[in-house]
């Protein structure tokens, strides 16, 4: 026999591989229809299914590690399945865990390595996942055939289907070998109504031999859609008469009901329900209202020319001011579409810290004070892996074993507290643990740098890429992203700021400040080396006329920076000052009066001179994604309203720039 | 033998359902080492039970866990139909699946195979469901 299994290795791991980013983007999705406290019984099916043709492929190929994986993965799936389609984050959580070790495993098979035995504590979690028990289900009308066939699963769908609006059909295919010619077989048919229906069961049904079911057998397909009776029944190659509706959407059965007993019920879901809308049709809007934004800015510059002109531009210029009032108003409305409560970004935190103290074998309370603060869909996306992160660390490095605790005088008991304010219009999250604090010496050995003196100087430190003060990445904190990863998703991504506040023995406090929104901002437009900047409002505390104040040189002993400065002095402290073009790189001769004074995330003051601050508009910032252009103190580029691109500034990255210069030189 | 009422195609007609591309591909090419046997596949349990009521198969090599309906299903499915009772069903099965190997007989299941197996036993218990070779004997010919 010549038959060689090996060669379908490669074959086996497409195949897998393909599942597996299958298996990821099904279990993201379950995760989001469960934060909106939906059900996903389709989804879980085709898991379910997946998972097990991982798992069979393996058995096949003798890879033991993934098969244990796969068979605990599916358990859990078919206990939420019994569950009616239900999955809670912390099994969420798991199983995507789960789907990257079987992934990594499958990497091994293709680079012919032997694929790592499964982890024992991930096999453990597996089997430990704890789903609600299985609900009470609503009676469904349904004929006995169906209602004999149908799941737990299938009977939630029904309803969650039902409930959103769609109808539920029972279609009949018979196949046939005229049938099988006209390309109607189970397959084809099953395909072609993918597109028009959620297929809840196909049941095959026998019955005495007839004109309508030649062989005997015919499929019987219960369906849910929005299609019309025509659409299915040709899908199927049947007649529109043979589509047999089988439940109603919800909702027409609500509005029939007398208006004089149920009204209030009807009016109420009418009025205050919920619509779920995809982030992507929000987005649109935003970016046409974008635009509109642009065309405003346009038509203020045409008005500006007509007055230069010499016309009367009173009226126009009235109803720019309303126009600029409305867009304001049109972009507050469409924003609050996308804002989502921070409660529900930090739901999954309490199971996440639990888990992590169980796997440390410290006790932790996790406080969360965050209030009814929202904010913006996109900002809460991106920051919730920084916030993690944080958390993370917090647990494994700050809180310390509960004997050492004791020792220290401390409750045995740790806590990790997250409190969120809102100011301005930026959202304030501080992450503190009462545990041991940041050890400045251990990080400035780990970073080859003297120890640090401020907090500041010590965020610096741990922010730099690839720092770890543990010798060995450990479990939890030593993978996924480090402190450089945070900032940058802080800072850059966010334009917010980052702060630190620690405590040897008392522990330890992030500052995380970040704009509640990112789609619009309001910038001021300036001039210096002959170009144009825009600068986010937000961080400019003040527009100081130079004039006004005691400027002298600055000392460079005292601060040292990399530049040449000057200094003013606001509220009993010494502020430097830099010349924007000096400091970007365009020096000019001409006088700089004006300066932004910036607050930084430290609380220190840096002024920036410019020689003129031509205005402040709200502009639509495109970040610059190329890194051949990509710079740290240029958060992006906007269309001020002329068409031409300019750059907006990060003024706080500049000066850490300028600072990190600084901190090479001193340290060479 | 146990398929002695089913009239005998010319070259024997293996019907593989397994909802994995790989694995179908993986089997046939282990049958069709024997010459004289002709493979067709079927990816879910509804297409093996519209193929079973169109045509003929002499064997049906049959996954035991799949989408939709799952192997015990088809078994039960087919084993109610008159013309499918004595049809030889060998039920391939994954050592963790939570299916005993009673049940798979129960169910209706002539012979049962547990993954992974290499090519000379699932070759040798097809023959033998052929009537070709007598069960559980190797065919030497390796």
């Amino acid at each position: 026999m010549n038959v060689d299994l090996r060669e379908f290795r490669a074959a086996f791991v497409a195949e897998a591989e393909e599942h597996l980013a299958a298996v990821q983007s099904l279990l993201l999705k379950v995760e989001r229809a469960e934060r909106e406290g939906k059900r996903a019984p389709g989804e879980l099916r085709e898991l379910m299914r997946l998972v097990h043709t991982v798992k069979g492929l393996s058995a096949m190929v003798g890879v033991e590690p993934i098969v244990a994986l796969a068979h605990r993965m599916e358990a859990v799936l078919r206990q939420a399945e019994r569950a009616g389609g239900l999955l809670n984050e912390q099994a969420i959580e798991v199983l995507l865990a789960a789907a990257r070790a079987i992934e990594s495993r499958i990497r091994s098979v293709a680079e012919e390595r032997s694929p790592a035995a499964a982890p024992p504590g991930l096999l453990a979690a597996l089997d430990n996942v704890e789903l609600p028990a299985p609900e009470a289900l609503a009676e469904l009308p349904l004929d006995p055939l169906l209602a004999s066939k149908l799941g737990p699963s299938e009977r939630h769908q029904l309803e969650e289907g039902t409930l959103g609006g769609k109808r539920a059909v029972r279609v009949d295919f018979a196949p046939s070998a005229e049938k099988a010619a006209e390309g109607f077989t189970i397959n084809t048919v099953r395909e072609r109504l993918a597109s028009l229906a959620e297929i809840v069961k196909v049941i095959p049904v026998t019955s005495p031999a007839s004109g309508k079911v030649p062989t005997g057998l015919f499929f019987a397909l219960l369906l849910l859609t929005d299609a019309t009776d025509e659409a299915i029944a040709d899908a199927v190659g049947v007649d529109p008469a043979d589509v047999e509706l089988v439940l109603l959407p919800r909702a027409p059965a609500c509005a029939s009901l007398p208006v004089d007993v149920e009204d209030d019920a009807c009016l109420a879901e009418g009025r205050g329900g919920l619509l779920r809308v995809e982030v992507g049709r929000v987005d649109d809007a935003i970016a046409m209202l974008g635009g509109l934004v642009v065309t405003r800015a346009r038509i203020v510059h045409a008005i500006d020319r007509v007055e230069a002109a010499g016309g009367d531009t009173r009226e126009l210029r009235s109803l720019m001011l309303d126009t600029a009032r409305q867009l304001r108003d049109l972009r507050a409305a469409l924003l609050r579409v996308r804002m989502v409560p921070m409660a529900a970004v930090l739901e999954r935190l309490p199971l996440l810290v639990r888990g992590l103290a169980r796997a440390s074998g410290k006790q932790v309370r996790l406080e969360l004070d965050v209030g009814s603060v929202e904010l913006d869909k996109t900002v809460a996306e991106r920051l919730f892996p920084a916030l993690l992160h944080l958390v993370r660390n917090a647990v494994d490095h700050g809180i310390e074993a509960s004997d050492e605790r004791v020792r220290a005088g401390k409750n045995e008991v740790g806590t990790v507290r997250i409190v969120s304010v809102t100011r301005d219009r930026n959202i304030e999250l501080r992450i503190s643990d009462d545990g041991r604090g940041v050890d400045r010496e251990a990080v400035a050995r780990h970073a080859g740098a003297p120890p640090p003196v401020t907090d500041a100087e010590l965020l610096a430190l741990l922010c730099r890429p690839g720092l770890t003060t543990r010798g060995e990445v450990d479990t939890t904190s030593g993978r996924g992203m480090g402190m450089d990863i945070v900032h940058k998703v802080v800072v850059r991504g966010l334009g917010g700021e980052l702060a630190l506040e620690t405590r040897a023995g008392v522990g330890t406090t992030f500052v995380l400040r970040v704009p509640l929104t990112v789609a619009i901002v309001d910038v001021l437009t300036v001039r210096c080396g002959g170009e144009r900047y825009a600068v986010p409002v937000s961080v400019v505390q003040e527009i100081v006329e130079l004039a006004q104040e005691q400027v002298v040189d600055g000392v460079s002993a005292g601060r040292g920076f990399a530049l040449r400065y000057r200094m003013f002095a606001r509220r009993g402290r010494s502020v430097p000052v830099f010349d924007l073009g000096d400091a970007l790189g365009t020096p000019t001769s001409a006088p700089a009066p004006h300066a932004l004074l910036v607050r930084r995330g430290d609380g220190e003051l840096v002024a920036y001179a410019v020689e003129r601050v031509l205005g402040q508009q709200e502009v639509v910032v495109r970040p610059l994604l190329d890194p051949l252009v990509a710079s740290p103190a240029v958060s992006g580029t906007t269309d001020l309203g002329d068409g031409r691109a300019t750059v907006v500034l990060d003024l706080l990255a500049l000066t850490s720039s300028l600072e990190a210069t600084r901190g090479r030189r001193r340290a060479a | 033998m146990s398929n002695q009422s089913f009239e005998r195609s010319v070259v024997p007609e293996i019907l593989v359902v397994d909802d994995s591309k790989v694995m179908r591909d993986m089997i046939s090419a282990c049958l069709r080492s024997d010459p004289n046997i002709s493979v067709t596949h079927a990816s879910s349990g509804l297409e093996a039970i519209e193929r079973l009521s169109l045509g003929r198969f002499d064997v049906l090599v049959l996954d035991v866990n799949m989408p939709d309906i799952g192997g015990l299903e088809v078994l039960e499915f087919v084993r109610a139909q008159d013309k499918l009772k004595d049809l030889p069903i060998l039920v391939v099965t994954t050592r963790s699946d939570d299916v005993s190997r009673e049940r798979v007989l129960a169910a209706g299941a002539t012979r049962y195979l547990t993954k992974p197996f290499d090519p000379q036993t699932i070759l040798s218990e097809v023959q033998a469901l052929l009537g070709t070779v007598p069960a559980g004997v190797q065919t030497g010919e390796a």
